[in-house]
């Protein structure tokens, strides 16, 4: 029997998928903590995006620190946090959340910088305030930019979360490292497999609301 | 020295015309010794100027003039750094700068519409923020697209799928819905082509005989500023204003070499287009003879189409609609390969000749009605 084989019976086993530590609990974990971090950098990331995307201030403080986030490894930083914090939540969070902010940060803010200046120059000379001008004109324009930010750091905190098992909590990733723990190839795979393919169902449903909420500039899109 | 004698009379004549006008009109805004500095760069300089109120006021001038700044600071797209403005007679400082662009109407360039909304709506911005319902917004911009000459069927597209053409006159459309008294334009016609930009010019003097709005409107084109104002106001590079007057004084007495080398060596060419062709007469439309060669005008559904010559067909020149100034006719005649000008009807129907003799005897009578010397 190769490997696959081994996976596809790891799938096809009794209680594979349902019941304490089956697949759809280790799913909904998974979803839970991404979802979890999402928020939380959303919640950093989107203000700041959007205030230096209108104002144009503090752009090149954007760019170096997206760059610098992005060039942190997210394995070291768990390892620190939870030497810090102790085990527990807020350690994967936090090392996570600063993965994800990189790219909604860099989404949100070129996505506001590359609405048309004279655009935005139209709209303050027809009289609409700075903030009208942000939220009428400048975050509808932004948006398939900004949904790019989100399908991008989401995709990167499904594939990461995985590590979070790493310090005894659920997710995916369980499979993981209990695999390698026992040199068990197969569940590993399967990981792998579960992984990959919940990022790409994830990445399909963002799409299809991006183009929900994207607003149509021609009536072909409309 | 009879003709200095002549021109300074004229000049004072229509100078107090121009006082009675403004004190009968009143002043829409007023420019007070305002100054605009970038750091230490000038970019308008101690600019004193007031702007008659239902009138189209037209600043002109090379690049880097200051003409945009000093209407962008009307509505304080730019805020002046010394001086005031006035409004109606108030301080524009008064109000919020939003409150202020409310009320002045506002067109740009590249017309500057809302991709991501419908014609319709883009009209409609202003009403929108003045919290006018959604439907009773939507209904004056359906009436406004009429007023401007755009088909009705344009309300539900997007700006993309328009002409440059049509996106400027949503832009007009959308200043008019502002319904505000002030219009500032700036430069509004220089991105569409020459054909497309007369029609928008003979269309905003058919609105302003409609609506007397007060206009500001900038432009780099003297043709285009003699065309449209009412006023025009020459600005020099370095931001000082060099002249203020009407087209036919600045062209007339150009206050110092940069006016008058800004207006330009077909500044004789321009005047003509003071001068009423109305007294020419229009000759039938038959078979005419030149000299050498026979001509005839070839009509096609009324509208002149060509010259036919020798068994050949010449594309006509220039058509001298029925009204036109006497630089239309000069230009029919000097365009048109028989020599003769077509005139027209306003829908376009061939009506008569003119003949270049007529035209260039009517051009040296403007010049002895003008300096009263022979």
């Amino acid at each position: 029997m190769n490997i696959f084989e081994k996976t596809w019976l790891f799938f096809t086993q009794d209680g594979a998928w349902a019941g304490t530590g089956g697949i759809w609990q280790r799913v909904a974990e998974h979803l839970g903590y991404s979802g979890l971090i999402l928020i939380c950098a959303a919640v950093i990331a989107v203000p700041i995006g959007l205030l230096v995307g209108h104002t144009g201030r503090g752009e090149n403080a954007v760019v170096a620190v997206t760059g610098a986030l992005r060039s942190l490894p997210t394995l070291g930083l768990l390892t620190l946090f939870a030497l810090w914090l102790g085990l527990g939540l807020t350690a994967p969070v936090l090392a996570l959340v600063i993965l994800a902010i990189s790219p909604l940060l860099a989404g949100v803010y070129s996505g506001i910088a590359a609405v048309d200046r004279v655009t935005v120059d139209a709209a303050r000379a027809q009289g609409m305030t700075e903030s009208q001008i942000l939220f009428r004109v400048e975050l509808p324009l932004a948006l398939p930019l900004i949904f790019g930010g989100i399908r991008n750091a989401a995709l990167q905190v499904i594939a990461t979360v995985t590590i979070m098992a790493y310090i005894n909590l659920g997710g995916l990733g369980r499979y993981l490292i209990d695999g390698l723990a026992v040199r068990d190839y197969p569940r590993m795979v399967a990981s792998v497999i579960l992984v990959a393919a919940l990022a790409l169902i994830v990445d399909l449903i963002l799409s299809l609301i991006q183009r929900a909420v994207t607003p149509a500039t021609s009536k072909e899109l409309s | 020295m009879d003709s200095l004698v002549q021109e300074n009379g004229d000049s004072q004549a229509s100078q107090a015309d121009r006082q009675k006008d403004r004190s009968e009109t009143g002043a829409a805004i007023e420019f007070r010794s305002v100054t605009k500095k970038y750091g230490s760069h000038t970019v308008v300089e101690n600019l004193s100027l007031t702007i008659p109120s239902g009138k189209i006021t037209v600043f002109v001038g090379p690049s880097g003039c200051g003409k945009t700044t000093s209407l962008r600071m009307i509505n304080r797209m730019v805020e002046h750094t010394s001086g005031e403005i006035l409004v109606k007679g108030q301080p524009n400082t008064e109000s919020s700068p939003h409150e202020l662009r409310r009320s002045i109407g506002y067109v740009l360039q590249q017309a500057g519409l809302m991709p991501h909304r419908k014609i319709i709506d883009n009209i409609a911005t202003v009403p929108y923020l003045k919290n006018v319902p959604k439907k009773q917004a939507r209904a004056q911009a359906k009436e406004l697209m009429k007023t401007v000459g755009l088909s009705e069927d344009l309300a539900n597209r997007y700006p993309a799928q328009l002409s440059g053409g049509q996106a400027q006159r949503v832009g007009v459309a959308r200043a008019l819905a502002s319904e505000s008294d002030i219009i500032l334009m700036d430069e509004p016609f220089s991105a569409v082509d020459p054909v497309v930009r007369a029609d928008l010019q003979q269309e905003i003097l058919r609105l302003q005989e409609k609506f007397h709005r007060t206009i500001i409107f900038v432009t780099h084109d003297i043709d285009e500023a003699i065309q449209l104002g009412d006023y025009i106001a020459v600005f020099a590079t370095g931001g000082r204003l060099a002249q203020f007057g009407t087209p036919e004084e600045i062209l007339r007495e150009p206050a110092d070499d940069f006016v008058s080398g800004f207006v330009g060596r077909d500044r004789g060419m321009r005047r003509l287009t003071f001068a009423s062709a109305q007294n020419l007469p229009i000759h039938p439309l038959e078979a005419q003879d030149t000299p050498w060669q026979k001509w005839q005008l070839k009509i096609k559904d009324g509208m002149p189409a060509g010259w036919e010559t020798e068994g050949r067909t010449i594309p006509g020149g220039s058509l001298f609609v029925e009204g036109g100034t006497l630089r239309d006719a000069l230009d029919s005649v000097l365009s048109s390969p028989s020599g003769w000008g077509v005139v027209v009807d306003r829908q376009g129907k061939a009506i008569g000749l003119l003949n270049s003799d007529d035209v260039l005897d009517a051009t040296e009578e403007e010049r002895y009605r003008r300096y009263g010397v022979a």
